[in-house]
């Protein structure tokens, strides 16, 4: 019993998760997910913030951060450390990445008890499933680091930037909430600035605000993506929007 | 009420001879005339017109893929397999006042209460908005899915927009704002094919799923109140143990607060009633029907027509008498349009063999 659970909390290794890296998020994956936010077992994903003595009448802790597309859970660990009492979640749609994200954050928990207790891994599909997940004005961050460029014109519409997405991340983003952007393809950043600049919910961070984010720094840097595209001199674009308040619902 | 209501059953082709025939019942004014309109007439888009993706423009039939009244019954719109939308004024007469193109095939439409706009949602999970006030104008984008929409509908003061997806979402948007997400009414299993917003219960939602639930939902804030177990309350008439009910017609009546519902397959109309005050519906009787049912839509004094695939009684006239809806023969609008039926049987044989607009059957996952 003991050796297995030593070889469940290892590290694990890459080479046994390795997975094409485009995947299609029109198709129909065999993916479990709740039928509505109040539906989900946030307190399997993060036991140690669901204490079964908790006092009656305490509200239950809520995801705040979303990672869309987190790969091999760099930006997870990374959140992990910096916000320690916020729970963080990364969405990922590839079976084997998911798998190896969810077993290395197992194995960071196994070996630092008490740490780690707050990032967990689901593998989902960000384009279909938001709602499904997130209730309306729940988070506070989303991340979009290195997403897939889907190049070719027919599969622009698997990008993860849409204004169909655009409205989503209005949606489970509050007002004043914030989302980051990364790439090292440049025609993507500028995809992804004319999207968010011509959203009416979203407006880009203000030059003197960015210089002052703390995270922005790190984001290139903190994932596989941004290591490999550091490593062939490609350079990161980042930016920070941040999500305007509702419009009014006024009588037509 | 506008005294000048009128009903529509469906669209039917026949195959080999490209006419599209409506049925209107001009109600209860003295003008009983029929209005026909052949949609083969209307004008195709220019062949040699390329699409976005650089492919030709791909041929269409003119299947009438979805249709709608205004709520005041003064326009009618219809949307067809050769991307067409063609817009009707009623009153004085029925005139087609403009013939515009979409982009992809549609699958339903919606006008609004103010009658300036119709939405039209499509299979790309897109709606457009077309202007009524400029019936030439084009499309603008307004609100997208990512999977394939199945219903839109607005809220009776034209405040929200409402689209339901193949992927289980009801989402409900502002329409001055579309791009702003109000709600999402969440809790289907199985894609969403038809909603309807209560009219003398503005705040309600009636939807219907391939996971065989009727569902109330109070929209704005995207609570379900009600889920209603079609297997359950109708299941004892079930021929499979697996039987699907999904809901293909749904019509609504203010009158009693009644709800008709066809399902795919099953040769029987379902009636509840709304209980507005429990917020539930309350399953009442069945109409079991000889053949196939086809279509189904209740008057505004509360009478129901059935539309079903037997030349000898192609239509059926249902009255509820203390609660109890039993079948009326001796109308005079039921025998002329029946007459009309019979006389041009050949039309309307080709329903049975072609799938008729709203169908879903084939969004069912493969098992």
């Amino acid at each position: 019993m003991a050796a297995e659970e030593e070889e469940a909390a290892a590290p694990p290794q890459k080479r046994f998760y390795r997975q094409r890296a485009h995947s299609n998020p029109l198709a129909d994956h065999t993916l479990s997910y709740p039928s509505r936010p109040q539906d989900m077992d946030w307190a399997a994903l993060f036991p140690s913030f669901f204490p079964p003595d908790a006092a009656p009448g305490t509200a239950p802790a809520r995801v705040e951060f979303v990672d869309v597309g987190c790969g091999y859970g760099g930006l997870l660990v990374a959140l992990a450390e910096r916000f320690p009492q916020t729970l963080a979640v990364g969405l990922e749609l590839r079976g084997k990445v998911a798998a190896f994200t969810r077993a290395r954050i197992r194995a960071l928990r196994a070996a630092r008890p008490g740490a780690y207790g707050n990032v967990a891994c689901v593998r989902a599909n960000a384009m279909k499933h938001l709602p499904h997940f997130f209730r309306r004005a729940q988070l506070s961050k989303l991340f979009l680091l290195f997403p897939d460029p889907h190049f070719k014109r027919t599969k622009h519409k698997w990008r993860i930037v849409s204004p169909a997405m655009l409205a989503e991340y209005g949606y489970v983003l509050r007002p004043g909430g914030l989302v980051y952007t990364v790439t090292d393809v440049p025609e993507l950043h500028q995809w992804m600035l004319r999207h968010f600049g011509e959203h009416p919910l979203f407006e880009a961070l203000p030059p003197a605000q960015l210089a002052a984010e703390p995270l922005l720094p790190l984001l290139p840097s903190v994932t596989e993506e941004g290591q490999r595209a550091r490593r062939a001199g490609r350079a990161p674009n980042s930016a920070v929007f941040r999500r305007r308040p509702d419009p009014p619902a006024a009588a037509p | 009420e506008n005294p000048t209501k009128q009903l529509l059953f469906s669209i039917v082709k026949a195959p080999g001879c490209s006419s599209a025939v409506i049925l209107g019942l001009f109600f209860p004014c003295s003008d009983e005339s029929l209005f026909v309109y052949d949609c083969s007439s209307a004008e195709k888009q220019p062949l040699g017109e390329k699409g976005q993706d650089g492919k030709g423009t791909d041929k269409g039939s003119d299947d009438i893929l979805a249709f709608a009244f205004s709520p005041s019954g003064d326009y009618f719109a219809l949307t067809d397999d050769n991307k067409r939308l063609i817009l009707f004024r009623t009153k004085p007469s029925w005139e087609c006042v403009s013939v515009r193109f979409v982009n992809r095939r549609c699958t339903s439409l919606v006008i609004t209460a103010a009658e300036d706009k119709i939405f039209v949602a499509d299979k790309s999970g897109d709606v457009y908005s077309y202007s009524i006030t400029e019936p030439q104008a084009d499309g603008k984008l307004e609100l997208g899915h990512v999977s394939l929409l199945l219903d839109v509908a607005l809220s009776a003061d034209d405040r929200y927009i409402l689209t339901a997806d193949r992927d289980e979402k009801i989402r409900v948007s502002l329409t001055k704002a579309p791009y702003s997400i109000v709600s999402y009414c969440m809790g289907h299993r199985e894609f969403v094919s038809k909603i309807l917003v209560i009219p003398n219960c503005p705040d309600l939602l009636l939807s219907a799923s391939g996971d065989s639930t009727l569902r109330l939902w109070e929209y704005k804030s995207g609570e379900e109140v009600h889920c209603c177990q079609l297997s359950t309350i109708c299941g004892p008439q079930a021929t499979k143990p697996d039987q699907k009910f999904t809901v293909s017609r749904i019509t609504y009546c203010c009158q009693g607060g009644y709800v008709a519902i066809l399902c795919d397959s099953i040769p029987t109309v379902y009636i509840f009633q709304l209980d507005a005050t429990a917020r539930q519906l309350v399953y009442k009787e069945q109409i079991s029907l000889k053949h196939k049912g086809w279509d189904i839509a209740f008057e505004e004094m509360g009478d129901l027509w059935i539309l079903q695939e037997d030349k000898e009684a192609p239509l059926l006239l249902y009255r509820a008498c203390d609660g109890q809806w039993k079948a009326v023969t001796d109308d005079k609008g039921l025998q002329k349009m029946s007459k009309y039926i019979q006389d041009n049987w050949t039309v309307f044989e080709g329903i049975f063999m072609q799938r008729m607009p709203g169908s879903v059957e084939h969004l069912h996952e493969a098992m």
